[in-house]
């Protein structure tokens, strides 16, 4: 322990390189006061610095780890490091983003977000009220009519409560303070033992671009802050939530039964193909137009065959049509798409107008046949078209699965007892999956 | 038949690149929604708990590549996946990836572009903006797999890549290859041995010399420090010297910027992923890659039955340019096709300087699959 305690965990000596009374310095400094009270181990901190003058910190920090980030992203990367940490590492990480209100925005979902995860991530943000590192433009956080290079007459907006935004999100420790307070090193230490995620928004002046520009003192932070709404001292100390990684752990435990592994098909079953099969299943959004292609396919996998399946959609996905394409072969399948059906079903209106959207007359040949519902009518000429009632002895959400079974019962393609089997496993007995009537089609 | 050894499924490119993952060490995913992606997330989000890792859902996708590149930092292997859009968003992050030479992998499932485009169509138009997304043009490799077998085999060598060439890797693969199912047997997978970073250790005997960034050989890769480890790391997105010091107009510094795309050009030959289907005595030399290729396998076909000579070449490791593979490809050859679905010909624009001496022509289409006659008749017809 003894190296420990000894450990400043800035480099000895170090000169700030901020300008005269930015309250940057401040802040840096009480940072190692207050991981030299927690007597941290350096390498089990880390420093994510944003980009900005408070950015220039990683270079001050020569014992912990620094991570010196793209504007605003600081608060991802230090998510993604947390999470590693806790979740697949030592877990004893302490992940700590410095940045700036410029920063802050930009990167604010990053914020939002770390505090709805609630990781172990203490955001300390350094607030000047401005961008000072490009020159003094305005900031999300800059306050209403408080003046910078890029708002002269005053700034039109009024500033973002970060805080509050923080609250909104859940997290567990709020604080905002000002550079010169006398306990920042004590809500600085607080916010790092916090086992959650924590903010601390720290008031101060830029004295290159604010002070000259305003007439205000560093006595004045709270009032400004406050005329602008805005509570200052410790907002919120509460470890009601349960830090991320502890959740996860608690969840993915809970719940590790439900996720099935993936079974291999057995090829037990016969086919006599010699050449591909091209098959176009069409009909409506919730009517197992795909999942029917999809026991097709596997029906043929069990048969030893090759198989592609691709499904269309609208992108609303519950609405609308609902297409598969499925080609079978007793060789490899390189190109996926259908060029010359071998059938083509349209169990309801929406797959028939999608059939036709998409051209699939000119996807067929001679031989094509189409297995098409009663209720639907195709207006063309020299077609081999099937009418069936499947929609009537199928229901509408088994015509399709009616359709493909009528094919195998009538077509020597692959082993019928193949699609028999999965449609059983699924609805039962074959016999009394459709009307008897089906039966004898 | 011999069924015996067989082990069948029907999967997804997406469901085989998220198998591929959890087989080359991935222990963290980040992941947001975007068709058509998403298969990748939904994999990875069931299968990352069940083998001691972590997926999670991010709020966007530069948040997605933020997370995954942290935890690269922290030491594990990492990835996400996206398609045209959310790669537009994540450059910024992929540039930091690559100066702070973390290993993280992307997989770009492309759509049709640009912009949103359209989300359930497939394209190969994302080829230069996921190579070209760096400021000063860096070597992103990229790897391009054309079946749902290869998906798995080549996110291992994806991941490969980014932990041995300490480098983001981007996977690309396209709608009708993430989307479309197949049958894979599994008893057929090439498996490549998986790679792990170098780690530095406080009592490696060269611990002493090591720097985050150092090297003294345009083929050195610096010994990689995890967040959180013994050793110090010192990492910036900034121009850095080898310490991960910020240092402008430096010249160490600016030797590792020149080194980041050095140490990817000092692999280069041995980052070489290409099938060729040679014919003797063919004039005629076919390129292609990802779903655009296995139209050109049965175009190859086709025109060989109809007494055309032809020879093929398919990439699969787009980045860094397989350009002596190709060169010996086209050997003896007067024309070289290249078949892609973008309309512009963006991968023939990138070789064809290499190809100065043959007759090189594009066969492009927009919005849907090259077909096997589109290729055959263009080919036929010259």
């Amino acid at each position: 322990m003894n190296t420990i305690e000894q450990c400043s965990y800035m480099t000895h000596g170090a000169v700030m390189p901020f300008c005269k009374g930015c309250g940057h310095s401040n802040i840096l400094k009480k940072l190692n006061d207050a991981l030299g009270l927690l007597q941290i181990d350096p390498h089990d901190v880390c420093l994510v610095t944003d980009i900005g003058c408070i950015g220039l910190a990683d270079a001050l920090f020569d014992k912990v780890h620094t991570v010196h980030t793209t504007h605003g992203r600081s608060t991802g990367f230090a998510t993604g490091i947390a999470v590693a940490d806790k979740v697949l590492a030592s877990g004893k990480l302490k992940t700590i983003v410095l940045i700036g209100d410029g920063g802050s925005m930009i990167g604010l979902l990053h914020i939002v977000n770390a505090a709805l995860m609630n990781v172990d991530v203490t955001v300390i943000v350094a607030n000047n009220f401005l961008f000072g590192m490009t020159g003094g433009q305005t900031s999300s956080l800059t306050p209403e009519h408080f003046n910078t290079i890029t708002s002269p007459f005053g700034s039109m907006n009024p500033s973002l409560d970060i805080c509050s935004i923080a609250d909104a999100s859940k997290a567990g420790f709020i604080a905002r303070k000002t550079a010169t307070d006398k306990d920042l090193t004590e809500t600085i230490s607080n916010a790092i033992a916090f086992n959650g995620f924590s903010i601390v928004e720290v008031l101060e002046l830029c004295t290159e671009h604010g002070t000259k520009r305003n007439d205000i003192k560093g006595n004045m932070l709270v009032k400004m802050a406050e005329e602008e709404g805005h509570t200052v001292g410790q907002i919120k100390n509460s470890d009601s939530r349960a830090e991320f990684s502890k959740k996860y752990h608690t969840d993915v435990h809970a719940h590790k039964g439900e996720i099935k592994a993936l079974k291999y098909i057995n090829p037990a079953y016969e086919h006599t193909l010699k050449f591909p099969k091209e098959i176009i299943i069409s009909g409506s959004a919730g009517e197992r137009v795909q999942s029917t292609a999809a026991m097709f396919a596997e029906a043929a996998l069990m048969c030893g065959l090759e198989v592609t399946q691709k499904n269309d959609n609208p992108v609303t996905q519950g609405s609308g049509f609902s297409l598969s394409e499925v080609i079978i072969s007793p060789g490899e399948i390189n190109f996926t798409g259908v060029s010359s059906a071998d059938f083509v079903v349209a169990v309801s209106e929406n797959g028939l107008k999608e059939i036709k959207a998409q051209d699939i007359f000119n996807r067929i040949n001679e031989k094509t046949i189409f297995i098409i519902d009663e209720s639907l009518n195709i207006e063309k000429k020299g077609l081999n078209i099937i009418t069936l009632p499947l929609r009537r002895l199928c229901g509408g959400d088994k015509a399709a699965i009616g359709a493909v079974d009528y094919i195998l019962m009538h077509y020597d393609i692959l082993d019928h007892n193949a699609f028999k089997l999965l449609l059983e496993k699924r609805f039962g007995t074959y016999d009394k999956i459709f009307k008897e009537e089906f039966y004898k089609l | 038949m011999n069924t015996e050894t067989k082990k069948l499924a029907l999967r997804s490119g997406n469901q085989m690149t998220a198998e591929g993952a959890i087989k080359a060490g991935c222990k963290f995913f980040a992941g947001y929604p975007i068709t058509p992606a998403s298969g990748i997330y939904k994999g990875l989000i069931d299968l990352l708990p069940l083998n001691n890792g972590i997926a999670i859902s991010s709020p966007d996708e530069i948040s997605a590549l933020a997370y995954c590149v942290g935890a690269s930092m922290r030491g594990v292997k990492a990835m996400t996946a996206t398609s045209g859009p959310g790669w537009a968003l994540m450059i910024e992050t992929v540039q930091y990836a690559l100066i702070t030479e973390t290993p993280v992998v992307i997989s770009v499932v492309q759509r049709l572009g640009p912009c949103t485009g359209g989300a359930t169509q497939g394209a190969q138009g994302d080829i230069l903006i996921t190579e070209f997304a760096t400021s000063g043009g860096y070597t992103i490799p990229v790897i391009y797999p054309s079946t749902a077998k290869e998906c798995y085999e080549m996110t291992i060598e994806a991941f490969n890549w980014a932990e041995k060439y300490r480098t983001p890797v981007v996977l690309l693969s396209d709608k009708e290859i993430g989307m479309t199912t197949e049958s894979v047997d599994y008893s057929k997978l090439k498996i490549s041995a998986t790679v792990h970073r170098h780690l530095i250790s406080e009592n490696d005997a060269d611990f002493n010399n090591w720097k985050m960034y150092g090297f003294d050989s345009p083929e050195m890769i610096a010994k990689f420090a995890p967040v959180g480890s013994k050793v110090k790391v010192t990492a910036t997105g900034s121009a850095h010297n080898t310490k991960g010091s910020l240092k402008k107009n430096d010249p160490e510094t600016l030797a590792v910027l020149k080194h980041l795309e050095e140490k990817i050009q000092a692999y280069r030959d041995e980052m070489v992923l290409v099938k060729e289907d040679h014919e003797e005595g063919s004039d005629n030399l076919l390129i292609s890659f990802g779903i655009t290729a296995r139209t050109m396998k049965d175009s190859v076909k086709k025109i060989r039955k109809q007494g055309k000579k032809i020879s093929s070449l398919t990439i699969f490791s787009m980045f860094p340019v397989p350009d002596k593979a190709i060169l010996k490809a086209a050997e003896g050859c007067k024309n070289i096709f290249i078949a892609e679905e973008n309309f512009s010909g963006q991968y023939r624009m990138i070789i064809e300087p290499l190809l100065k001496n043959y007759n090189v022509l594009g066969i492009n289409k927009l919005g849907a699959m090259i077909t096997p006659d589109e290729i055959t008749e263009r080919i036929m017809n010259l």
